[in-house]
């Protein structure tokens, strides 16, 4: 990771730099000690609201920083092809998380019919197949992303044994938790904004039209 | 993707209990897999080869023919139209992996099509599926383009018209072929897929790395491409992931399915393609087809946004209309299709009823189906829930005509709700945590706001749809979402949000209703929906089955006037408290603190004159109605001045004098009169006089005066004499005999042991097992609702809160007693109930048990009280007819 003309205190200080690029991917701390978001109160990075520890602007601007790979460099390239195999998937799994929690009509999914319920299972299946060979393409050249395979497979085993909560909650290091951020790491070591980021998912998506 | 785009399934299924027939094939499918796989061996191709329709001739039922077989089957009875194709039963499903076997079905589908493969003109391709015995997750995906070679593609794409559509199923097929029949690794698959974009080019490379790792090359003859898709198709059901979806579905683990090879017949895209339909409209539940359809090749998940509406079908939807039609008689439910258009006509791929209908389509076609005579009326209420009531009752934004329309998204997190505008989690969190309803409004959403959506009352954002992130954290936490809002601009350094031209600040309140995606200007209340046309026809022939009456809990005539248009029969329980807060607090405040008789007088004639104007209101709603006025029932401290806050000092010293240490169980309702002897006498001849004035209005409601919180009967003699003596100073006064019945609320355990004595004073009674329920456990609500009910839940000390269902062994068991013993002295007592158990169905049904006369709920339970009411009396004719067989 690269930490030059960041604008942090201290450029050079390593734990401060993972965390607060971990709490700006994360968008949030619930339940962190004290001693482990003190510093980045202290930094200015981090501002505590009740229970939860939030990411200053200025930690925003310094994770995207941070994160940000030289443009036009070979990795660049190299993570933009992985991230435009991501987008289409990415749409898939927002496709099955609604699937769980609403049924086609748009009535919530109460849970009471196991066959759709697998069926949306089978579908989290076909996502999971789909974004591995892409995660092995990023794990080459990009630092770290090896996490995101390891959490979501955690989340999946979690979702199998019975705990729901563990494919869309919030709450949770869920799956679609853990995709959030690996979605939003992607976008900070490109520059890509969310606006670019949606129209270029949905030209992806719709370059597959017959 | 498998969820969005599952096909119909059988006609035959379980979850669908209002088919028919064919539950008997289900429940002796998937046992009898092992038994024929001698057929395989011994049969004939006859045997083997099934055509679509033929399977009941040869005594096959869905656990050999599949679901899909099976509906196929009853399509060509039924003389609708299908395409042609045929199954290899499940017993034989391994012998279409034999060259054979192969051959003789592509004959087979050829002959029945009238079509060949290779045919320049007419082409024909094949598509293979497999099912099971009935509709369940997990089957392995169709294989839907068999028959095509690379010498062959270019005239088939010539007859399409379009290039791609073929292409891409094609590059699927030969993908699954070579990993789970040609043994190419997965992960050499997805690596050559990743690299290779367009699907003209993904097929060149799939077939050539078939050429390269696999155990042999790809086929071009379409028997041999067909046996080793069947060899793939049982590979894939019998791999990991097939058999983890068996197990969580319960199903067998060596469930053997059937194979289908369907004929796929190519045409101009222009003319040809496919689509589905279902036969209600589900916003408004009516008979009217709706759904969607494709140009071009058939493909498991057709790409978002290419679909078309039915009515752009250029041979007309006629015969679809016929086919829905004909199919929901048939099923007596909401039915959905597959179908296939060529050269514009139609043919179906598959049928079945809809597995989870959308609720108003269920209601109203059990609606149609009663009317048409098709149904029994008491079937028709049968089918709709107390539960899915509620469920069509939503609670909804009320809209007055007058409110300020903002903007318009997509319905993203249904519920509705009011709040501040927030423009950032910051600001969120920190409102929230003053206890302000927010709504975090973002141009768009990153995990930075997550945190906000969790503290706000919903969320609504600028852009995203009904599957974007901000969408799914705000159903996985409950809160209601529009998404996509048209026209929405964030200005975060001027802490304003743009709605096209209207600009409103952060801290505004707006109102959003996450089910149909408006938003409005300003806090619209919230409240519950009228019932739709169909499910007031359904009430209405409850009510003629029901024996339990359905009455509101209300104070004011606005509430009167809700539940009246939503069936409520009268009022069970009108609290007086409400005429004593607010404004009117000073008087009562007067009452109970005066300094001598005179002033106290002088209070309660003011008193009196303000509950003569509620209750004239009241009774003027309630109409020619039964009505139960209770009189004051609140505990002290409500009306006492916060310490400090008393006028003077003497009075500072009254109220400490009466303050208690724990006022539910001080100084309320009857004692409370007891010790203030003009109180009741005052309310009494308030209300008295108020019905002779309605009365003079020729309205005459049935007014019932009850006392609150009876444990003696000498409590209830006592009060009694006062409304006695109320009823006669207004008759002396007035020249008007005010008819009246009197009772007592049954709250303390004391009072249910002693009902018979209670009896004798009353004319009925009410059960308020909000208290008793309370009294009897010895809890107290808020407190044991925080820490001890969900640890008591979790334990399996109790499946449901007593304060939601009513506790039939002790608290029951009470209401029980204590109907018995009244009984015993006043036959026709009349009983009610008009604790919140009054809307929850179960306790209805219990109440119903028990022969009480009726339940008493706030306004928007009623029609589920009512629905309630009705199954719980039909369920008891079923139960007498079925021990008098």
């Amino acid at each position: 990771m690269q930490s030059a003309a960041v604008g942090l205190p201290n450029a050079s200080d390593e734990p401060l730099t993972e965390a607060v690029v971990d709490l700006v991917l994360r968008g949030m701390w619930r339940g962190r000690a004290e001693s482990e978001h003190r510093p980045l109160v202290d930094a200015g990075l981090a501002m505590v609201k009740g229970p939860v520890v939030l990411p200053t602007e200025r930690a925003k601007t310094a994770a995207a920083q941070i994160l940000r790979v030289p443009a036009g460099s070979e990795q660049e390239k190299r993570i933009t092809a992985a991230y435009e195999a991501f987008l289409p998937v990415n749409r898939k799994i927002r496709d099955v998380c609604t699937a769980w929690q609403c049924r086609p009509d748009g009535t919530a999914n109460d849970h009471s019919d196991d066959v759709y319920d697998a069926g949306v299972r089978e579908s989290l299946e076909d996502v999971h197949e789909a974004i591995q060979p892409v995660l092995r393409r990023l794990g080459q050249v990009l630092a770290g992303s090896g996490q995101y395979l390891t959490a979501l497979e955690d989340a999946l085993d979690r979702f199998d044994d019975g705990e729901p909560e563990w494919l869309a909650s919030p709450l949770c290091d869920s799956y679609h938790t853990v995709w959030m951020r690996l979605h939003q790491e992607l976008l900070l070591v490109l520059g890509i904004s969310r606006a670019e980021d949606e129209a270029r998912e949905e030209e992806l998506v719709a370059r597959s039209r017959g | 993707m498998s969820v969005t785009d599952r096909e119909a399934g059988p006609l035959a299924q379980a979850g669908a209990p209002l088919a028919p027939s064919g539950t008997s094939e289900v429940s002796e499918a998937s046992g009898t897999s092992t038994t024929s796989t001698t057929s395989a061996t011994s049969a004939t191709s006859g045997r083997i080869l099934v055509p679509y329709g033929q399977g009941r001739i040869r005594g096959l039922g869905a656990d050999e023919l599949g679901a899909h077989g099976a509906a196929m089957d009853r399509l060509v009875a039924l003389g609708l139209p299908v395409v042609p194709g045929l199954t290899v039963p499940a017993g034989a499903a391994a012998s279409l992996c034999e060259p054979d076997t192969a051959e003789a079905a592509v004959a087979l589908v050829e002959q029945l099509s009238g079509r060949r493969i290779g045919d320049r003109a007419r082409p024909l391709l094949l598509r293979l599926s497999a099912s099971a015995p009935t509709d369940i997750a997990g089957l392995p995906p169709d294989l839907a383009c068999l028959g095509v070679s690379p010498a062959r593609a270019d005239d088939l794409c010539a007859v399409i018209g379009r290039e791609d559509a073929l292409y891409e199923v094609w590059a699927a097929t030969v993908r699954m072929i070579a990993e789970y029949a040609l043994d190419v690794p997965g992960a050499v698959l997805d690596d050559a897929l990743l690299d290779t974009p367009g699907p003209r080019a993904r097929v060149e490379v799939l077939l050539s790395l078939v050429a390269e790792h696999g155990s042999r090359p790809f086929p071009d003859d379409p028997a041999q491409q067909l046996a080793l898709a069947a060899r793939a198709l049982l590979g894939r059901w019998d791999a990991p992931r097939a058999r983890r979806s068996r197990r969580a579905q319960r199903l067998p683990a060596d469930l053997a399915v059937a194979l289908h090879v369907q004929a796929l017949r190519i045409g101009p895209a222009d003319h040809s393609g496919y689509g589905t339909a279902v036969s209600r409209d589900p916003e408004t539940g009516r008979l009217s087809p709706r759904g969607t359809f494709f140009r071009g090749v058939r493909r498991s998940a057709p790409p978002p946004h290419t679909g078309e509406p039915l009515d752009r079908l250029a041979g007309g939807t006629a015969l679809l209309e016929h086919s829905l039609v004909t199919l929901e008689r048939h099923l007596r439910a909401p039915v959905s299709v597959d179908f296939e258009v060529r050269d514009d006509e139609i043919s179906l791929l598959a049928a079945s009823a809809q597995v989870r209908p959308p609720l108003r389509a269920s209601v109203c076609l059990a609606a149609d189906l009663a009317q048409e005579g098709a149904l029994g009326r008491e079937e028709a209420v049968r089918r709709v829930t107390p539960a899915q009531v509620q469920e069509l009752l939503h609670p909804q934004l009320r809209l007055t005509g007058g409110e300020e329309f903002l903007t318009r998204g997509l319905p993203a997190s249904p519920g509705a709700a009011t709040g501040a505008v927030v423009l950032s989690s910051e600001r969120a969190l920190e409102l929230a945590a003053d206890g302000t309803r927010v709504v975090l409004v973002a141009a768009e959403t990153t995990p930075a706001d997550v945190p906000g959506m969790l503290a706000s009352a919903a969320v609504l954002t600028g852009s995203g749809g009904v599957a974007s992130h901000a969408a799914v954290v705000a159903r996985g936490a409950g809160k209601p979402a529009v998404c996509g809002a048209e026209g929405l601009r964030v200005d975060q350094a001027a802490g304003t949000v743009r709605f096209g031209e209207r600009v409103v600040r952060e801290g505004d309140a707006v109102s959003l209703d996450g089910r149909t995606g408006a938003v409005y200007a300003g806090t619209l209340s919230v409240s519950v929906a009228g019932p739709p046309p169909e499910l007031s026809t359904l009430l209405q022939w409850a009510d003629g089955m029901r024996r339990l009456g359905v009455r509101v809990n209300a104070d004011t005539a606005a509430e009167v006037d809700t539940a009246l248009a939503l069936g409520a029969e009268g009022v069970g329980l009108c609290r007086t408290e409400h005429q004593f807060l607010g404004e009117r607090l000073p008087l009562i405040r007067r009452v109970l603190l005066a300094a001598d008789p005179t002033a106290r007088d002088e209070a309660l004639l003011a008193l009196e004159h303000a509950q003569h104007e509620d209750f004239h209101a009241l009774l003027a709603a309630v109409g020619n109605r039964p009505v139960t006025v209770r009189l004051l029932d609140a505990p002290l401290h409500e009306f006492l001045p916060a310490p400090g806050q008393a006028l003077d000092a003497a009075e500072e010293q009254r109220a400490a004098a009466l303050r208690e240490a724990n006022p539910m169980l001080g100084l309320r309702g009857v004692r409370l009169a007891l010790l203030h002897e003009r109180l009741y006498p005052a309310q009494a001849e308030a209300l008295f006089t108020a019905w002779t004035d309605v009365a003079a209005t020729g309205v005459r409601p049935d007014l019932e005066v009850m006392v609150p919180l009876v444990s003696l009967p000498e409590e209830l003699a006592a009060a009694a004499a006062y409304v006695r003596d109320a009823a006669a100073a207004v008759a002396a006064r007035t020249g008007v005999e005010v008819p009246y019945r009197l009772g007592t609320m049954i709250e303390t355990p004391r009072a249910a042991l002693l009902a018979g004595e209670l009896a004798e004073h009353a004319e009925f009674f009410s059960f308020g097992t909000n208290d008793l329920t309370q009294l009897t456990y010895g809890f107290s609500r808020d407190d044991v609702e925080r820490q001890v009910l969900t640890a008591y839940q979790e334990r399996g000390f109790l499946t449901a809160s007593p304060f939601a269902r009513l506790d039939p062994h002790g608290v029951g068991a009470l209401v029980d007693l204590a109907a018995e013993r009244a009984r015993s002295v006043r036959p026709g007592i009349k009983l009610g109930v008009c604790g919140e158990h009054g809307g929850d169905p179960e306790s209805i049904a219990f109440c119903d048990d028990l022969g009480l006369d009726y339940v008493s709920c706030s306004a928007h339970r009623v029609p589920v009280a009512r629905m309630a009411a009705a199954h719980s009396a039909l369920r008891e004719r079923r139960d007498e007819s079925g021990s008098t067989r």
